[in-house]
């Protein structure tokens, strides 16, 4: 018997072009994910200067010289650091909708409109973020 | 524009054999007329070649083939066609041309479809077809690939009718009954969902579309009864079976059969955790 | 709460537990966002701001539940990409095991910061 040939992934990403609705939304929602889990890591350890800060005196935190406030503002003055958060809106929203959209689909409804929802929620993700820009951004320059 | 009129006639005897050879010529001549017509429309055929027993063919190509353009032709004719008049060793899998056998699933300018079903004038580039094998499955020759993976899946929920009790006499099925499953029979085995999924490309053990589906029109099927209702669901409830659907939707867009793929598997999530929430 | 880790094996119950935490997490993380991005604002976020939130008691629990929540959902979603990927045998039992650790891990450090942040009053 002759070797068969493997071609491997061939739908991948070469093919972008191609890619249904379905999977796109696929393809962005474990993306986020991704993003988010890795996130949620790195925001704890931030927040873990709450530890320390914790043993500060209260004239200390009253006058927010802790450590914890002077990282958060620290990070916060970084003007990177505030178009990331926009990014980690738009992360977030899209998982929230697209999500919102799996669960329908687990329920058994809007399966007919499956692709039009997923439209939908790349939309409604973009207007929120376009619309949330003035808030994360002001102070920043 | 044949330049035959049709009452060349000539005085036949009323035999309907001279007749018919007399109409038979005539058709053939104005065949003859339209092919010249028609020979610069042509189709522009990409097809995918391997062959492992052919040094030229060892590593995969595209041949391109100029096949004449017919009105309704299918993808199915214009690879007989480059078959049988250009390169008679270009291989693929066909039997009923009408979207029956399953055989011919192929990958056509970008997605799973089946050759026979396929009219080029509906492709979105009907000037150039490309055709490959199915995506995720390894190539034997040509266009031919692999399926027994496909039917190891297939085999491992248990294809068959198998009531756990026969009835006196008949065994009826409600008319309701039928209706809920109709779509889930209409499986040819064609393999193109399973080759559209992007889990089962990546996960070996996962069952894939087809099986849940073939899962799903017995689990549902009243006359089987309960005991094999719940046995049949422990096949499917394992890690790599419902549960490894990420709801892509690819199958249900690919299915020949316009079978509501993602819908069954739905429905066979739902009660898998319905019968698993009773023994809290 | 570590049996909610036992399950990994039991297709059904991880896929169920990943829905009825993604709904719960709807309405915590847009909530979380909109406190602290829109009511309050990020770079105005102190010690003692997050101290005045965290010292009541409903929104410390609510917190504590975000944060459980969030790790399963997240950690089961890791797991599942990689079993979609189609990782078998030991690397399988290895990503599983590491998976389950970073979790408690962070869940566990999550919980010392929301002592902190609440001071004493909870003790």
């Amino acid at each position: 018997m002759s070797q068969s040939y493997d071609r491997g992934l061939i739908e991948d990403f070469g093919r972008w072009r191609e890619f249904s609705a379905g999977m796109w939304a696929w393809v962005f929602h474990k993306f986020t994910g991704w993003v988010l889990i890795a996130y949620l890591f790195t925001h704890i350890s931030v927040l873990s200067t709450a530890l320390p800060a914790a043993d500060a005196s209260a004239a200390v935190i009253a006058n927010g010289e802790d450590i914890y406030t002077q990282t958060l503002h620290g990070l916060e003055s970084i003007v990177i650091v505030r178009f990331l958060e926009v990014g980690l809106l738009a992360v977030a929203v899209f998982h929230i909708l697209n999500g919102i959209r799996l669960l329908l689909v687990d329920l058994g409804l809007g399966l007919e409109q499956q692709d039009k929802s997923f439209y939908a929620s790349l939309v409604l993700t973009g207007a929120i973020v376009v619309a949330s820009v003035p808030t994360f951004l002001s102070g920043a320059f | 524009m044949s330049t035959q009129s049709p009452d060349t006639q000539t005085e036949s005897e009323t035999d309907p054999q001279a007749e018919r050879l007399e109409r038979k010529e005539e058709r053939a001549e104005e065949a003859a007329s339209a092919a010249t017509e028609t020979a610069e429309d042509t189709v522009e055929l990409k097809v995918f070649r391997y062959d492992p027993e052919i040094a030229d063919k060892q590593e995969p190509r595209f041949d391109t083939f100029h096949v004449p353009r017919k009105q309704g032709m299918t993808v199915l004719d214009a690879l007989m066609h480059a078959r049988d008049h250009f390169d008679s060793s270009l291989t693929f899998r066909h039997s009923c041309r009408q979207a029956v056998c399953g055989s011919d699933a192929l990958f056509i300018n970008g997605s799973q479809r089946l050759g026979c079903q396929t009219q080029i004038q509906d492709l979105n580039n009907s000037d150039t077809v490309r055709v490959e094998p199915l995506p995720h499955a390894d190539v034997v020759k040509d266009l031919v690939v692999e399926m027994e993976h496909f039917y190891d899946q297939m085999e491992s929920v248990e294809p068959y009718f198998s009531p756990a009790e026969e009835p006196e006499g008949e065994q009826l099925q409600s008319r309701e009954n039928r209706e809920k499953i109709k779509m889930s029979t209409r499986c040819i085995w064609c393999g193109a969902c399973m080759s559209s999924c992007n889990i089962a490309a990546g996960d070996n053990e996962y069952l894939g579309p087809a099986a849940i589906n073939k899962a799903y029109r017995f689990y549902f099927d009243d006359r089987e009864g309960e005991e094999r209702q719940q046995e049949r669901l422990e096949i499917i409830e394992q890690e790599h079976g419902v549960w490894r659907c990420q709801t892509q939707f690819s199958c249900t867009t690919v299915c020949p059969k316009d079978i509501p793929l993602t819908e069954h598997i739905q429905e066979l999530k739902r009660e898998a955790v319905k019968s698993n929430l009773k023994f809290w | 709460m570590a049996e909610r880790y036992s399950s990994f094996s039991r297709g059904g119950l991880a896929w169920f537990l990943q829905r009825i935490t993604a709904a719960f997490l709807v309405v915590t993380l847009a909530f979380h966002f909109f406190l602290l991005h829109f009511y309050n604002h990020a770079p105005e976020i102190t010690f003692a701001g997050s101290m005045g939130r965290m010292e009541v008691p409903a929104y410390w629990l609510t917190m504590v539940l975000f944060l459980g929540t969030a790790t399963f959902h997240g950690v089961n979603g890791v797991y599942n990409a990689l079993v979609n990927q189609g990782i078998s045998g030991t690397p399988k039992r290895v990503a599983k095991w590491v998976l389950i650790v970073a979790g408690v891990a962070l869940f566990v450090q999550g919980l010392r910061v929301s002592f902190a942040l609440a001071g004493g009053s909870l003790l």
